[in-house]
């Protein structure tokens, strides 16, 4: 597959993930923060979300699985998993996490065991995406390419501000 | 290497790439030209959010340092080390950040302190201003947020350095 091809894929692909909310602006945010002083700023911090987050999610299980569910110290691991999803824009996630503590305020083990669920699904979701995501860009830069934008007048229509003049 | 550009819609699209991605690096970096060295120190229990604050704050020039609980914080700064401003989360191993950042204030320290966490009710608003704060910030911390505060600490620093800079 030549470069234009790929990058085009990967453009395409890029907007899909803003337009079903996978990722938000604050994602943006991230990618222009990446630059030639700092190259693999975006897969550095991606894989830095990826370990915590796997860790609080491990963590989240331990923790409800108990005969006795410490509710302030879920709460703690939510409210951790909320601020770097949000962090890096992973919407979905950083929604689920919301619904999560709200349940935790009220003690209710079964909500926020289906919580737990609601949360791991979208963060393997999310995970997938972005792999994908930094794999086409990897080929691109491989094949010689660079990595495209996407232009300004996607963000108007999606009605984001991340792609302000 | 460029790629190939067979047909017209293709060579606007390169140029759109191209001009967006140098569109974009200017408008970050023309957004603030700091005439001072900023300092700032980052008190965040969760990496990932450490690190991106910092790194947007290094990306403006601000030179700064990060701790992951609120002992530490307070000791950093018990320690005598001066820092234009503080970006603290509200909650923090060890010693959470509302008793840290009494605890900064009561040393008499009054630099800028924004509590950026990801608590948003009203009631955790008051909370954090009640305990020093200056400024409450929803996560995550965004150049919208930190922009005007940042130039507000320079023109500080600006004034009490005296006119010899030009601003520009």
């Amino acid at each position: 597959m030549e470069v234009g091809q790929m990058q085009r894929r990967l453009v395409d692909y890029t907007k899909s993930l803003f337009m079903e909310g996978f990722l938000d602006a604050q994602f943006l945010q991230l990618q222009q923060l990446q630059d030639e002083s700092n190259p693999d700023f975006v897969v550095e911090v991606v894989s830095l979300f990826f370990d915590d987050s796997e860790k609080l999610l491990n963590d989240l299980t331990m923790a409800l699985d108990q005969p006795n569910v410490d509710f302030k110290k879920v709460d703690a691991h939510v409210h951790q998993l909320k601020g770097s999803s949000s962090s890096i824009g992973a919407q979905r996630v950083k929604n689920a996490c919301i619904a999560f503590r709200s349940f935790c305020e009220e003690h209710n083990i079964d909500a926020t065991l289906r919580c737990l669920q609601q949360v791991k699904q979208e963060y393997y979701l999310v995970k997938n995406k972005l792999e994908t995501m930094l794999r086409l860009e990897q080929q691109i830069v491989a094949a010689g390419g660079s990595i495209p934008m996407i232009e300004l007048g996607f963000w108007r229509t999606i009605n984001m501000k991340g792609g302000k003049e | 290497m460029a790629p190939t550009l067979p047909s017209n819609d293709q060579a606007s699209d390169q140029d759109n790439w191209d001009n967006g991605r140098l569109a974009r690096k200017r408008q970050l970096l023309t957004e603030i030209v700091l005439r001072n060295r900023l300092t700032a120190l980052v008190v965040d229990g969760d990496t990932t959010c450490r690190v991106l604050e910092q790194l947007l704050l290094r990306s403006y020039g601000v030179q700064t340092q990060g701790v992951d609980n609120g002992r530490d914080a307070v000791a950093f700064i018990a320690s005598g080390v001066k820092f234009d401003l503080i970006i603290i989360d509200m909650i923090l191993p060890v010693l959470n950040g509302l008793e840290a950042t009494r605890q900064i204030r009561d040393m008499g320290v009054h630099c800028k302190m924004l509590g950026v966490t990801v608590c948003s009710g009203e009631s955790e608003r008051q909370a954090f201003l009640a305990a020093g704060v200056d400024v409450f910030i929803e996560k995550p911390l965004d150049p919208e947020h930190l922009v005007p505060i940042l130039r507000e600490l320079d023109g500080q620093l600006f004034v009490e350095s005296g006119p010899l800079v030009m601003y520009w």
